[in-house]
């Protein structure tokens, strides 16, 4: 796996290895910047440049009440050398380890809230987020060494970056999650799913759509705003 | 370039966070080794610890338990692993300074 300190990749695989043989793979989605590494296998012959990624893995949990087994996570990879630590005020937990910081997300249902959202069947909490649902509307699966992972499909991943991105405190940010975005939408233009990106792009509400339209000002972001404003969806549905 | 600089803070906070976390793991690891010592052909148990700059042997009896035992080989063994894990994470603080800090002087 190219882009990534071979270390850091290994110690990714037993994580996700472990987390797969204790049951809890199965109700994670993979989302934010390490994703845009595994899209390298999605786009295959397909020019795509990785972004700059943290170490930070943020593992979405969509559907929370459906983890019925109880695992402690912590404890699991706590001999890989992980550590229990917390951010923001609030206390979200996230597990440490100096090649990779592990976070957990759950999606953000009714009134705005900071407080951390319980995973007691993990022994962990979670950040809830606005938006994360539209991120596992359509997924794809990838192999991670010997393990499955499942990540939003890349169009999905894109739009929800353009998204979010007045969202994102710090402009450095903003630039860093917009460079991502562009960079999987040209790779899926480049792969010939630029059907597939409007499809999806239709899929939201009108709101939402204004939201990202807006953030493509830039003369460079000509070729994904006439992908989105020239073709009418088609019935497809986003898939694999 | 601020993008890459924003990347590399973001990263000196998690690794700063990271040794603090590190550190406080340390300080919570039960203190000391186990050892064995056969004298005059019997065996004993006893608890090295370093107190003040001294070495210093606890007794801890014949036979002090499978549950005593496997905690302080688990504490060792936790022990190596953070203190490697924790010399990792001050390299990594050393490069990011050094990076953000750039041509300015030291």
């Amino acid at each position: 796996m190219p882009c990534v300190e071979k270390s850091q990749y290994d110690l990714c695989v037993e994580v996700l290895r472990r987390l797969d043989r204790a049951g809890v793979l199965k109700n994670v989605v993979l989302v934010g910047s390490w994703c845009t590494l595994f899209y390298k296998d999605f786009f295959g012959r397909t020019k795509y440049m990785v972004s700059l990624k943290t170490r930070d893995m943020d593992l979405l949990i969509p559907q929370p009440s459906a983890i019925k087994e109880k695992t402690d996570v912590a404890e699991l990879l706590k001999d890989l050398g992980f550590v229990v630590g917390f951010t923001g005020s609030e206390g979200y937990v996230r597990l440490e380890h100096p090649l990779i910081i592990i976070e957990f997300l759950v999606p953000e249902r009714g009134r705005d809230s900071d407080k951390p959202y319980p995973l007691s069947q993990l022994g962990l909490n979670a950040q809830p987020l606005r938006f994360l649902d539209f991120l596992v509307q359509n997924t794809i699966t990838t192999k991670v060494g010997a393990t499955t992972v499942t990540l939003p499909h890349p169009a999905n991943f894109a739009l929800h970056k353009l998204l979010v991105l007045t969202r994102r405190p710090s402009p450095e940010k903003q630039i860093k999650d917009k460079e991502a975005a562009m960079r999987v939408l040209t790779a899926l233009i480049d792969k010939g799913q630029d059907n597939l990106i409007t499809d999806v792009f239709y899929t939201i509400p009108r709101r939402w759509q204004t939201k990202v339209k807006k953030q493509l000002t830039d003369l460079t972001d000509k070729k994904i705003l006439d992908v989105l404003s020239a073709h009418k969806p088609t019935t497809t549905t986003a898939g694999q | 370039m601020k993008v890459i600089k924003s990347v590399l803070k973001e990263e000196l906070a998690n690794s700063l966070a990271m040794k603090r976390n590190y550190e406080s793991q340390l300080a919570r690891l039960p203190k000391g080794s186990l050892v064995k010592k056969k004298i005059k052909g019997h065996e004993y148990y006893y608890l090295v610890v370093r107190e003040k700059g001294e070495v210093r042997f606890v007794y801890k009896g014949k036979q002090p338990g499978d549950k005593e035992i496997q905690k302080y080989k688990q504490a060792k063994e936790y022990r190596a692993k953070y203190r490697k894990l924790l010399s990792e994470v001050k390299k990594q603080i050393k490069f990011l300074e050094s990076a953000l800090r750039g041509k300015e002087p030291v």
